[in-house]
């Protein structure tokens, strides 16, 4: 394909790792008025992060385009998100990073664990501005998430969605080496596209930093955005119909208990180990 | 004649047995460098003259002994702790060197809550310090964000600061007394007193000395109550860096000591607040401690101050301690950090200086715009104060830029280094000191006669007088 139409759908989320205990607690107890409803830990007071598979995809996107000018091939890269305003500053910095088109669609609801609603918004806006050739997704988001976006948009948008993608070169022809990872191990195909790319433990899992100077030169350019509403799509209203509600959400405590081997040198400390983790195993073999 | 690796490495394990005496190549390779070079480490590609051997010694006698044999042969000496050094302090710039690691000397001695004091050696990990102090209802009251990884003989050694400086000091604040080894193998002790008037205060010749005067092998620090209950947060967005100082000149001049009191301009806020504050926002924040009444009082009397500026806006003290409790760089985001760099080269760098209130605003102002202009790549330039005094406070660079056309080697010369000198020009024209608590290491080493002025004679003086034979960290303070 002399030509690619690349689009990228990413999603921001709260920083999950700097939540405090309280946060957690909150929806523990199935208290309310955090971001995600009842049940979710309270969300409200951290900064929102790209979801790290989504920052894969849309590196593996830049990279794609990189190649492709390379070998003296055309691609134009567009990013969106269904989110609320949240997601203005990343989509401002894909611009700065070369995506010509940014846009945003506001679902005027919290979307979390809701896939078909996600995917029917997400399908509709693609068909809107025209089907890509190759659609990059992250596998799935931060905690609370179905990982089944990906695949009802390809469902939606009759593609085929090849999931847990970890890297993706140029082939000949305007085709695309894809490598995924399946049965523990992993997998190359040559696609012709087009197809959707579900990214998941990409080799490349973050996003390039654009310049101060890249920024200023996007600086008046505007974000397209778009209510689900103008899509023809009522997300509140439909998230009654998802047939699977998230409940409640909880942290499990992952804290191990260590010991520490004594010992004056290598030799010593060895041999504790010795004595006291591997012995008994052994000779009950 | 200088000695052979070979001699070195037989004649400290003559001192200190075969088993203290690491020789391994990667250790070495990776120790020649610190976090100001530390794009080599994270891209294996050195250039900086690898040491001759690594030794631990068990013990000040250890220690003393192989100082006394360094400055008898001249071999360059590198005293190290928890390797956390971000100026080069700890970089070999000369063939051969020894780096001498303290971190096996990670006893704590003592600690007393009736006196109010802990002693422990210098290789003790701050956060282990602080962790058995909590056990008795106390705190050390010193928090760098290095706190989990940095040990106490680098801290002292570097006048090191914490994130609650503005109530308990700095670290020359709390050291008491000290015990320190120096290249002829004295071992010299400072008692533990309140105050003494007995002539020159002489803690503060080791406090800072960079490892460029002696071995810091035990430090005695002031302990604290602690009352993590009665912290008190408050934060308001603003426009203008230059608002913020006043507030914060105002909280100083009115005798409000909160443990906290920062302002970040709008780059900086950026990467730690745009959840809530706009991309043209500058943050103001501040944390009241202590016993409940001056907790109250003093977030009543910031409160009140602010409140003066119509020009700020209240957030709620949520946010302000979620990111409290998520300040400290534990091993775990140091590596995560690694990784970022060596995919996106993308780099984060920091300068900290100081300056009175009239000037902070205009080096701050003076740096950023040059450095924008000056210095290619820039993806962030921004920064924040964040440890304030009666009379100015510091000013944190922040930066981040891509090193692009050239190796991880050359980062410094092409990117941090005129960065760095933008920063110390812009600091020395107008009175301020280009090091607020880093350490001057080797990176800012060549502006030292600029940054003493006069005052130079006595590091000089101090410089013969402890290290005749000129051993102890070469280039460190005082370029070579
Ligand atoms: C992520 C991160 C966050 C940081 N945050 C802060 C902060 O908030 N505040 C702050 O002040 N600093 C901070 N630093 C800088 C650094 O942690 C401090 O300078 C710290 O005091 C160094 O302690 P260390 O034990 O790691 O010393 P090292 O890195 O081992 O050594 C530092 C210097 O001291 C000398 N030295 C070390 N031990 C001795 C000794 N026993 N006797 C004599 N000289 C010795 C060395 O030669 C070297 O010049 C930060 C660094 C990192 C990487």
């Amino acid at each position: 394909m002399d030509h690619l139409r690349i689009v990228v759908g990413f999603k921001v989320t709260p920083d999950y790792e700097a939540l405090r205990a309280p946060d957690w607690a909150r929806a523990a107890g199935g208290a309310a008025e955090s971001g995600g409803g009842p049940g979710a830990p309270e969300t409200r007071y951290v900064r929102r992060v790209l979801g790290v598979f989504d920052e894969a995809a849309l590196e593996l996107a830049l990279r794609l385009r990189d190649a492709r000018a390379e070998a003296g091939l055309e691609t134009s890269l567009a990013a969106f998100s269904v989110a609320a305003r949240e997601a203005d500053p990343f989509l401002q910095t894909l611009q700065a990073l070369g995506f010509e088109r940014a846009a945003r669609v506001d679902p005027r609801a919290a979307l979390d664990f809701a896939p078909r609603v996600t995917a029917a918004v997400i399908a509709t806006y693609l068909r809107r501005i025209g089907s890509p050739d190759v659609l990059l997704l992250g596998s799935r988001c931060g905690p609370g998430e179905s990982g089944a976006v990906p695949f009802l948009v390809a469902d939606e948008l009759g593609l085929p969605c090849v999931t847990e993608v970890t890297d993706v070169q140029i082939a000949s022809r305007g085709r695309l080496r894809v490598t995924f990872a399946a049965g523990g191990g992993w997998i190359r195909a040559t696609i012709a596209p087009p197809c959707v790319l579900a990214v998941g433990n990409a080799v490349v899992s973050m996003l390039r930093v654009p310049t101060l100077k890249d920024r200023l030169a996007v600086r008046e350019r505007s974000l397209d955005v778009l209510s689900s509403g103008e899509l023809g799509v009522d997300a509140a209203a439909a998230l009654a119909g998802e047939p699977t509600v998230l409940a409640s959400l909880e942290t499990i405590d992952r804290e191990r208990a260590g010991t520490i081997v004594a010992g004056r040198t290598p030799e010593e400390k060895a041999r504790a180990l010795y004595e006291t983790q591997l012995r008994a195993r052994l000779e009950r073999l | 004649m200088s000695l052979s690796r070979e001699a070195i490495v037989e004649g400290l394990r003559r001192i200190v047995g075969p088993d203290a005496v690491v020789t391994d190549e990667k250790i070495l390779v990776e120790s020649s460098v610190d976090n100001f070079r530390k794009l080599q480490n994270i891209f294996d590609v050195h250039t900086a003259p690898v040491p001759a051997a690594v030794v631990l010694p068990a013990d000040t006698a250890q220690v003393a002994a192989i100082l006394t044999w360094a400055n008898e042969n001249g071999v360059n000496v590198i005293p190290r702790t928890g390797a956390t050094a971000t100026e080069g302090g700890l970089e070999s710039v000369v063939p051969d060197s020894v780096i001498v690691d303290g971190s096996m000397m990670n006893q704590i001695v003592s600690i007393d809550p009736y006196n109010m004091q802990a002693t422990c050696q210098c290789g003790v990990p701050l956060q282990a310090l602080e962790d058995r102090v909590r056990e008795h209802g106390l705190t050390t009251g010193h928090s760098p964000q290095s706190k989990p990884v940095a040990h106490m003989g680098g801290l002292v050694a570097t006048r090191s600061i914490g994130q609650f400086s503005t109530l308990y000091g700095g670290i020359e604040d709390m050291v008491v007394g000290l015990e320190a080894v120096f290249p002829g193998g004295e071992v010299a002790r400072i008692k533990n007193v309140p105050r003494r008037a007995a002539g020159p205060d002489i803690r503060h010749v080791v406090i800072g000395n960079e490892g460029a005067l002696c071995f810091i092998s035990e430090v005695t620090v002031k302990l604290f109550p602690y009352f993590p209950e009665n912290n008190t947060f408050l934060g308001w967005t603003l426009k203008d860096m230059a608002t913020g100082f006043a507030v914060l000149r105002d909280v100083m001049v009115n005798g409000y000591k909160p443990s906290v009191a920062r302002v970040y301009d709008p780059g900086d806020a950026g990467l730690h607040f745009s959840h809530f504050a706009a991309a043209d926002d500058c943050v103001l924040l501040f944390m009241a401690e202590g016993a409940a009444g001056i907790a109250k009082a003093t977030a009543d009397g910031i409160q009140a101050i602010v409140d003066k500026h119509p020009e700020c806006t209240q957030v709620p003290s949520e946010y302000i301690e979620t990111w409290f409790n998520d300040l400290c760089w534990d091993a775990s985001k140091i590596t995560a950090e690694d990784e970022r760099i060596r995919q996106t080269h993308n780099v984060n760098r920091t300068t900290e200086i100081s300056a009175d209130w009239s000037s902070i605003n205009d080096i701050y102002q003076a740096a950023k715009a040059r450095i924008i202009d000056e210095i290619p790549d820039i993806t962030m330039m921004g920064g924040h104060s964040s440890h304030s005094y009666i009379n100015g406070t510091n000013m944190y660079f922040n930066y981040f830029f891509n090193v692009v056309g050239v190796g991880p080697e050359e980062e410094t010369d092409k990117y941090y280094l005129p960065i760095i000198g933008i920063i110390c020009e812009e600091t020395l024209k107008r009175g301020g000191s280009i090091v607020h608590h880093h350490g001057m290491g080797k990176a800012r080493a060549p502006w030292v006669k600029d940054e003493y002025g006069s005052s130079y004679y006595i590091l000089e003086t101090l410089k013969r007088s402890f290290d005749p034979n000129g051993i102890m960290n070469k280039g460190t303070i005082i370029p070579l």
